[in-house]
């Protein structure tokens, strides 16, 4: 699908995907086993957000809305390498949440195609609490 | 810190999604390059602010709400663009990456 269409389907009002009904977050879960600086990490989860951002657009639009309007929270919490990223990622989507994965293209700190982020979300603050309650604050 | 700098991604994209998606879309096609760089106080980022409105790029002044570690209403970070990169560097050329 083209960025066109994602943007239309921002846009435009939708009926697909269920409102939220209480409040909602995004969770960006960094790889702490890089050691990155934390510019690169600031720009990681940006990637992390942004990508989230749009696939929510595509996916589940009302959680979106509810979640651009009541501020876009965000969390940051610490992976410990990218296997415990990717496990988390598989319970995220078992439990269906919208995930988004972050591999770095290595022009800067670390080598080419290492992944970075784990982004879930944006959705129900319980849903994804479920998943990422063991981790700590990065 | 992190999450300041996706608040303002985020909304720098919501922004030009509206007033320039050609840009954004070869922005995010490129690998939606991000840099972060840093400035002293608040007055150099008001001042950088000012300067990239001047120059017609896309701006997000990210406000706190202060649930956790800073005041509430503390700007904690200046997005700007997606914008071509010349225009970007021609006003962040003296900054140090964070």
């Amino acid at each position: 699908m083209g960025i066109r269409s994602i943007i239309h389907k921002m846009t435009a009002p939708s009926h697909n995907g269920e409102s939220p009904s209480g409040p909602v977050k995004l969770v960006l879960i960094i790889n702490n086993g890089l050691k990155m600086g934390k510019g690169k990490i600031a720009a990681q989860a940006g990637h992390a957000s942004v990508q989230a951002t749009l696939k929510a657009g595509e996916k589940s639009p009302l959680a979106l809305q509810a979640w651009l309007s009541s501020g876009q929270k965000k969390i940051c919490l610490k992976g410990d390498d990218a296997d415990h990223l990717l496990v988390l990622e598989k319970q995220a989507k078992e439990a269906g949440l919208l995930t988004s994965k972050i591999h770095d293209a290595g022009h800067t700190q670390i080598p080419s195609g290492s992944l970075t982020v784990l982004a879930i979300g944006p959705c129900q603050d319980e849903l994804v609490e479920k998943i990422t309650e063991n981790l700590k604050l990065l | 810190m992190a999450v300041q700098c996706s608040h303002a991604a985020v909304s720098c994209t919501m922004a030009s999604r509206k007033t320039n998606s050609r840009l954004m879309e070869r922005w995010l096609n490129g690998g939606a390059r991000k840099i972060c760089l840093k400035v002293d106080d608040l007055q150099s980022l008001q001042r950088l602010a000012g300067q990239a409105q001047a120059a017609g790029l896309v701006t997000h002044l990210v406000k706190d709400a202060g649930h956790t570690e800073v005041e509430p209403g503390t700007i904690t970070v200046l997005g700007i663009g997606p914008a071509p990169r010349r225009s970007i560097d021609a006003l962040t050329s003296q900054l140090k990456p964070y």
